[in-house]
This record gives C-alpha cells, sequence and structure tokens, in this order.
C-alpha cells in the first residue's frame, strides 16, 4: 500500500517536473520539512488556537468563542499599555542603535594604527548571551551596592544611592540601553559592510564639484548607504518588538506596567495565567503587525530584500 | 574621508586659501577624533564587561562594600571553585550555608549543581544546531542559487518570511506540537527548534555567496561529469569556507544564547541550557552577586573567544551576505 503510493508520487514527480527540478526539489525539501513543521504549522496552529478558549486550570472546557479573545484584548487596558510600551521600546532602542552605530561605522571605516584592536573589542557584546548581558546589568543597576550608583556618587553626579530599576520613567530607557549596548556591533558590522560598498568614484566625482564634507556626507554617503540601513532597521526592530530575555530578567515588566511590553504579556498570560487561547491571539495580533512593519519599512527604503 | 595627498593634489581656480595649511589641520582633527572615537567605543564596551570580572573575584563582603571595589582587593577564585566543585558537594542547606560564607550567610544556590551540566547541553544542542544547519541549508542554497526550478523566488521568499514572525507568537504552539510529540524536557526540543530559527540565515546567507560565484565553475564541474551533488561538495563547498565559518558562528552563538525557548520546554537539569540555570539564580534571593557574576562570565568566555578567534570570516562571511541585501 504505501511502496504503490510512493511510486503514485514518484511517477507524478517524474511527469510534471525535468530532472534539474527534482534535484532541486530534492535539495531543498529538507528545509521546506522544518519550516513547515516549526514555522508555518504553528503560525496557522496559534490562528486557529485563537479562536478557543483554552484554559489549562480547565483542561476539560475549550468552546470555540469565534472573535472574543481578539474582542476582550482590545478592551483591555493593560494590552494597549503593553502595545504603548512596546512602541516605545522599539522606537528608542532602535533609534540609538542606528545613530551609534553609523558613527562606529564611519570611525572604523577609517584608517588608522589600532583599528583592528578596536574592532574586535567591538564583538564581544554580540558574542554575549543574553540573559548574561542581562545579568550584568542588572548587577550594574543595582540599588545598593551597583557600579552605576557608586560612579555616579563618587563622581558627586547623585547626592544618593537610586532605585534605577523601581522608577517608572527610567526604566524602560535602563533596558534600553542594556539592549543597545548588545545590539550595536551588528549593526555596525552592518552598516560598515554597505559603507565599504560605496563606489569611490561617486565620492571623487563630488569632490571635483566642490562639495564640502559635510555635503559629501548628506548627498553621497548617507544615500548610498540605504540599503545598509533597510538591514538595519528592520533586523533590530523585529528584535527589539519581541524581545523578551531583558525584561524576563531586569524588572518582571514592573515596576508596575512600566516595562509590560507585549511579549511579557504574552509569556504572563500564557504561561502563567494559562490562558492558552487569548494568549495566541495576541501572538497572532503580534505576527501580523511585525509582519505588516517589516513589509512596510522595506516598501518605504525602496529595496528588494 | 580623504587623505591629506587627496586634498593637496586638487587646486581650485581660485587661490584665496591657504589650502597646505588647511589640510595639515584637518589631519589633526581627523585624529583627535579618531582617537576619541577609539577611546569611547572601549570604554563603552569593556567598563561593563570590566566590572563583571572585577566583581566576580571579589568576596562576597568586599563585592557589598560601599563605595564599591573597583579592582578587588584579596582577589580570590573562590567563586569558580564553588561552582566547579558543587557537583560533588553536599547539598546545601540553610544550616552548613552559613558555614560557607561568614559574612553574609549565603554563598552557594541549590541549583549550582546544575550550572555545568547545563553548560554542556548548551554545547551539545549547539554543535548539532549548527551541523543539521548544514547538512539541511547548503543544499538548499545551492539549489535556490544555481538551479533553475519552477517556484525559485517563492520558496527563497518563503524561507524569509518564516523569520518575520517573532519567536513569542510561536511559543503558544510550538509548546504544544513538543507536548503531543512526547519531547519536553528534552534536548530534542530544543534542537528542532533552534534549527527552525538558523537555518532562515544560514540559507540567506549561503544563497548571497553561491551566486558570486561564476555560474562557469558550475558547468565545468558538470561536463567533468560530476553530478549536481558532486559539484556542490566538490567545488561550491571548499570555495565558501567563509561564509560557512559565519553560519556556523552565527548557529552556534543563536543556540548558545536562546532564553525563551529552552524557559518553555526544559523543567529539569536533564536538558536545561546554560542561560535557563543562569537565570535561575537571580530568582533567589538568598544568593550572592559575586557568585552569579562568576557564572555569568563563565557564560560569556566560550563565545567571546571563539567570536575573538573568528573576527575577519565574521566580517567577511556577512559581507557576502550582506551586500546585495
Amino acid at each position: 500500500m504505501t511502496t504503490n503510493s510512493a511510486d503514485t508520487i514518484a511517477m507524478g514527480l517524474r511527469r510534471h517536473f525535468n530532472y534539474e527540478e527534482r534535484v532541486a526539489l530534492l535539495f531543498i525539501a529538507p528545509v521546506m520539512a522544518v519550516l513547515g513543521l516549526v514555522a508555518v504549522f504553528p503560525i496557522v496552529n496559534s490562528f486557529y488556537l485563537s479562536f478557543f478558549r483554552i484554559k489549562l486550570t480547565r483542561p476539560n472546557r475549550t468552546p470555540f468563542v469565534w472573535f472574543d479573545n481578539y474582542i476582550e484584548l482590545f478592551s483591555d487596558q493593560l494590552f494597549w499599555t503593553a502595545v504603548l510600551r512596546t512602541v516605545s521600546f522599539t522606537l528608542m532602542s532602535v533609534t540609538a542603535i542606528t545613530v551609534v552605530a553609523l558613527l562606529v561605522a564611519l570611525l572604523l571605516n577609517q584608517d588608522f594604527r589600532g583599528r583592528r584592536i578596536v574592532s574586535t573589542v567591538l564583538l564581544i557584546p554580540w558574542a554575549i548571551p543574553y540573559v548574561a548581558d542581562a545579568l550584568m546589568w542588572k548587577w550594574i543597576y543595582d540599588s545598593g551596592y551597583g557600579a552605576l550608583n557608586g560612579l555616579l556618587y563618587q563622581l558627586d553626579f547623585i547626592d544618593k544611592y537610586m532605585i534605577w530599576l523601581g522608577d517608572q520613567d527610567k526604566t524602560l530607557p535602563l533596558i534600553a540601553n542594556a539592549f543597545v549596548w548588545k545590539e550595536i556591533p551588528l549593526a555596525t558590522i552592518l552598516l560598515l559592510v554597505s559603507l565599504k560598498s560605496i563606489p569611490q568614484d561617486l565620492y571623487q566625482a563630488a569632490r571635483v564639484d566642490g562639495a564640502p564634507l559635510m555635503q559629501r556626507f548628506f548627498h553621497v554617503t548617507l544615500p548610498s548607504m540605504r540599503g545598509g540601513f533597510m538591514l538595519v532597521i528592520i533586523y533590530e526592530t523585529m528584535i527589539a518588538i519581541r524581545h523578551f530575555d531583558l525584561f524576563f530578567i531586569l524588572t518582571e515588566g514592573g515596576p508596575g506596567t512600566a516595562s509590560h511590553v507585549l511579549s511579557w504579556e504574552i509569556y504572563v498570560e500564557t504561561f502563567r495565567n494559562l490562558s492558552f487561547g487569548s494568549g495566541a491571539a495576541m501572538s497572532y495580533l503580534l505576527a501580523l503587525v511585525t509582519f505588516a512593519l517589516a513589509f512596510f519599512i522595506i516598501r518605504t527604503l525602496g529595496r528588494r530584500l | 574621508m580623504e587623505t591629506a595627498q587627496q586634498i593637496s593634489s586638487y587646486k581650485p581656480a581660485s587661490g584665496t586659501i591657504n589650502y597646505k595649511r588647511r589640510s595639515m589641520m584637518f589631519r589633526w582633527i581627523q585624529r583627535g577624533v579618531i582617537l576619541l572615537g577609539s577611546l569611547a567605543v572601549l570604554l563603552v564596551v569593556l567598563m561593563p564587561v570590566a566590572w563583571l570580572v572585577s566583581s566576580s573575584l571579589q568576596t562576597e563582603a568586599e563585592i557589598v562594600s560601599v563605595p564599591p571595589h573597583w579592582i578587588p582587593e584579596e582577589p580570590t577564585l573562590r567563586n569558580f571553585k564553588a561552582i566547579f566543585s558543587a557537583g560533588s558537594e553536599e547539598p546545601i542547606t540553610y544550616e552548613t550555608r552559613s558555614t560557607q560564607d561568614t559574612s553574609s550567610g549565603n554563598y552557594i544556590p541549590s541549583t549550582a549543581r546544575n550550572l555545568l551540566p547545563a553548560m554542556w547541553n548548551s554545547f551539545v544542542v549547539a554543535v548539532l544546531v549548527v551541523i543539521l544547519n548544514l547538512i539541511v541549508g547548503i543544499p538548499a542554497a545551492y539549489a535556490m542559487a544555481k538551479i533553475r526550478f519552477r517556484g525559485r523566488n517563492g520558496s527563497v521568499y518563503f524561507i524569509l518570511t518564516t523569520r518575520v514572525i517573532p519567536d513569542i507568537a510561536l511559543v503558544v504552539p510550538f509548546f504544544l506540537v513538543i507536548k503531543n510529540l512526547g519531547l519536553l524536557d528534552n534536548i530534542a526540543s530544543l534542537v528542532i527548534t533552534y534549527l527552525a530559527i538558523t537555518v532562515p540565515f544560514t540559507v540567506f546567507i549561503l544563497i548571497q555567496y553561491f551566486e558570486g560565484l561564476p555560474d562557469e565553475l558550475d558547468k565545468a564541474a558538470r561536463v567533468d561529469g560530476c553530478s549536481r551533488f558532486q559539484t556542490l561538495t566538490k567545488v561550491f563547498v571548499p570555495l565558501s569556507l567563509p561564509s560557512l565559518v559565519a553560519v556556523i558562528l552565527f548557529a552556534f552563538l543563536t543556540s548558545w544564547n536562546e532564553f525563551l525557548l529552552a524557559l518553555m520546554f526544559t523543567q529539569t537539569a536533564q536538558s536545561q541550557t546554560l542561560p535557563i540555570v543562569l537565570a535561575s539564580f537571580t530568582s533567589d534571593f538568598t544568593i550572592s552577586f559575586s557568585f552569579i557574576n562568576a557564572a555569568g562570565l563563565l557564560a560569556i568566555v566560550p563565545p567571546v573567544i571563539v567570536a575573538i578567534i573568528f573576527e575577519r570570516y565574521i566580517v567577511s562571511g556577512l559581507t557576502a551576505g550582506a551586500v546585495k541585501g
């Protein structure tokens, strides 16, 4: 029975595809299988789940509730807080990453003695696991014995020790700082690559036209780096929107709702409240928004991915 | 930016400005900016890490001193010793704990014994993910770069799209799949999901690289009687070593660092990875920060060494993948 159906499939393949195409299909089959199982299936499944009220606390009652999960989300104050926090965290981080990475890339694009040392050291944050990054900053921000308090106090910038992560207004920027520190290396490499691929004759032409340094920078360098900026902004936006580790270790969403981002809210809803249905609804919205955003950025910066 | 020679070789019609003097000044300013910039980068990158190293070498008593000791006055390795001997020692109880460190009475957390096994788990998962990435990714990238077949563009876009979806959005269904497969608390669950996370990037980098290699290579090998598979293994793989190194590094670092999925799928020391055990320390309120810092330092050392050794390959490998992006 099985051999028969396998034969039928093989014959069908032979009829519809030539030899080259069959080789190609064989070569890409494993990737497609893996991604189908672990990427496509989950996202379809998450859409399906989002129509049910699934609470693991009541495993035998999982009614189909249509769009109730979504409707409840939209009227949930905490959900909108989480959306707002996610947006501001992402804007803050991506702006900082892009600007700093551009400056560092411009620096590393120069020929100077010791450049190798700088670029090698720069790689260190990239290699550090996010959890280790989080632990390190948690210790630096520590209200009793942390380095930030110690340093600022010794330099006379503050007159008493601050509870950094306990301050509603400072939490998000402080987490963003730990995030940016870790993301700078990769963003710098991507921008450096695009900086190096600018044709030199563009500069020569600009120089012959008598354009001063700043004008050459704004009219030649920046426009030519469009592709690099797109790559960095898309990649870092995706990473920032979905980021979870730092929130988990540094603040657990607190104080209050100050660092309550979407990924944290999904985690709490799903694995603490054990409410899989509404967790799935939220996940699905986040996936849709991320996807739309990537599409929008690609269209705006006008390049094919 | 230009060098001094380029400026001085350029002579405009009007000669009212002293170009030689101006270019000298420009060079000095440029040097100053580069020096300050380099120092700033080194300081910002190294200071937090240096503080981590310094505090991992301090005793519990020293680490809670105010103001902080930037350089340990009595450097000690006992935090590291505690980690490496945690597996063999008696379980730390409330009674025995207070004898370990006279200053605070808290020293080794109960989960410390899981740290080395977790490091091993992380390593095994990362190596398996790297190997599977190469096995699955290389042929796929080659087919997409060099073979014309229907649905080629579609499959490239499909692969990229899967990375746009955030992991956190996949966690619920992932969890149910893994649960149904009976793979909860098994490192196989991590290998499978990390493979799905890393393989799109692998294929993306390799496609760009293979496309850059001339088609004539492909044709010549085929004329000489190589099959598609032989062309791939004997011609393309050896030529693409730099981008393969980038791929290996990326897959390794991603697996070594991943936290969220490991948090969901692993429950005991049998499958827990390094980030999970590290994170578990912070929820333990009795634990000392000098110990956490030592453990954090251990987690950092392998990936940093790897990254520094392969520094030149990282840049060239990413170049191959990113220029056309």
